[in-house]
C-alpha cells in the first residue's frame, strides 16, 4: 500500500487544479496502482509451485532405488514435497486474501469457485487412484499413477484458469502440464520423477518468468 | 476540429477546448473514480479498502464520495456485518461514462495543444508542449 501511494502520488501545484497532462499521468498511475492492488499476482504462486515440483519430485527421484545417485530415504522426499507444497498453498491463500480484502461481487464468486474446483478435482482424482489400488492395481504403478494423474488435473485446471482470466501464459502452462503428466508416465519409473521435476517444475518457473516479462512490457507501453 | 495551424492555436484555444467535467477534474475525486473503475464488472469495494486504494484519509474520502454520489457517478450501499455497518462503493454506468468522456476530453486537449509538433507520443511530448503553451 505505501509502495502504491509513493508511485501514484505526483503532487499537483495547487490542490485539485490539474493540467490535462498531469491529469492523464495521475490517471495512469492510479490505474496501475489499483490494478496492482486488486489483481491476483500469479508470479509468487507460479514460482513457489515451480520450486515445489522441482525440489519435491527431484527428491523423489533421488529416493528411488532404481535411480542413479539414490541417496535419499523416501520419507525425506515426501517431507520435502509436502513442505514446499504447503509454502505454495500459502502463497495462493495470501494472494487471494490480500487482493480480495474489502471487495465483494461476481469476481470474488468466480475466484472462490475456481479455488474450490482445485480441491474438488484433486480429491476426485485421488479417490480414483485409491480405488484403483484397492481393486488390485500393482503397487509398483502407484509412483507413476499418482503424480501423473495429478499433473493432468493440474493441466486441465490451468487451461480453465487461462480461459477464466484471459491469460495465455496460464493456458499455455495448462497444455504443457498435460504433456508433462502423460510424458512422465510414458518415461516409466523412476525417470518419471525427473520429467516431473525438470519439465513440470521448469514449466511453472518459465510461466512465472513469462508473466514477469509481460507485466514489464505492459508497464512500458 | 478546425484548428488551422499552430499560429492560430492560441486564439482558438478558448472555443476549441472541450469542457472538463468539474466533478471529476479534481485530484482526490479523480483518484477515487479511477480506483473504482479498476474493479471488475459488478464488484463493489468497502470504504476502508477504497481509502487505501485511493490513498485518501477517511474524512477526505467521505467528502468527495458525497460529491460523486450527488453527481450520480458512484453508488453507495450500506450493509451490516456482525452489527457493524459496512459501506460498499461502486461506479455507476454514468460514472464509467463520465470517466471515459473526461479521458477523451483530456486527449483532445493534449492533441490540439501538441498538434503539428508531436504525434501521439505522450512521454516525449511533455516538455516542449509545456514551453509552447505557457504565455
Amino acid at each position: 500500500m505505501s509502495d502504491a501511494d509513493a508511485r501514484s502520488a505526483p503532487q499537483p501545484p495547487a490542490a485539485g487544479e490539474l493540467s490535462p497532462r498531469e491529469s492523464l499521468e495521475l490517471i495512469r498511475a492510479q490505474q496501475a496502482s489499483a490494478a496492482r492492488d486488486l489483481q491476483v499476482n500469479p508470479v509468487p504462486i507460479l514460482a513457489s509451485w515451480g520450486v515445489a515440483w522441482a525440489l519435491g519430485f527431484g527428491a523423489f527421484y533421488f529416493a528411488s532405488s532404481g535411480a542413479r545417485g539414490h541417496f535419499l530415504p523416501l520419507w525425506a522426499a515426501a517431507a520435502i514435497l509436502c513442505t514446499f507444497s504447503a509454502v505454495a498453498v500459502a502463497a495462493v491463500v495470501a494472494q487471494l486474501v490480500r487482493r480480495g480484502r474489502g471487495v465483494r461481487g461476481p469476481s470474488r464468486t468466480v475466484a472462490a469457485s475456481f479455488g474450490w474446483s482445485w480441491l474438488l478435482a484433486l480429491a476426485g482424482v485421488f479417490a480414483l487412484n485409491i480405488g484403483l489400488s484397492q481393486h488390485g492395481l500393482p503397487a509398483s504403478l502407484a509412483p507413476l499413477l499418482w503424480p501423473g494423474s495429478s499433473s493432468v488435473v493440474v493441466g486441465v485446471l490451468y487451461l480453465a484458469g487461462g480461459l477464466l482470466f484471459a491469460d495465455r501464459v496460464q493456458y499455455g502452462l495448462g497444455a504443457w502440464m498435460l504433456a508433462v503428466g502423460a510424458g512422465s508416465v510414458l518415461a516409466g519409473w523412476p525417470a518419471n520423477f525427473a520429467v516431473l521435476a525438470l519439465a513440470g517444475g521448469g514449466g511453472f518457473l518459465a510461466a512465472a518468468l513469462c508473466t514477469v516479462m509481460r507485466t514489464r512490457a505492459r508497464a512500458e507501453r | 476540429m478546425s484548428t488551422d495551424g499552430p499560429a492560430s492555436a492560441e486564439a482558438l484555444r478558448e472555443p476549441a477546448l472541450p469542457a472538463l467535467d468539474p466533478v471529476i477534474h479534481a485530484q482526490p475525486r479523480l483518484r477515487v473514480i479511477v480506483a473504482l473503475s479498476a474493479l471488475a464488472d459488478g464488484d463493489r469495494v468497502s470504504f476502508p479498502r477504497l481509502q487505501e486504494l485511493a490513498g485518501l484519509t477517511a474524512g477526505n474520502l467521505a467528502t468527495h464520495l458525497r460529491r460523486l454520489e450527488d453527481a450520480g457517478y458512484v453508488r453507495v450501499a450500506k450493509s451490516y456485518r456482525r452489527r457493524t455497518p459496512v459501506t460498499w462503493l461502486s461506479l455507476t454506468t454514468a460514472g464509467r461514462l463520465a470517466l471515459e468522456e473526461y479521458l477523451a476530453a483530456l486527449r483532445a486537449l493534449l492533441d490540439s495543444a501538441g498538434q503539428g509538433r508531436h504525434q501521439h507520443d505522450n512521454k516525449a511530448g511533455r516538455e516542449p508542449r509545456n514551453g509552447e503553451t505557457a504565455p
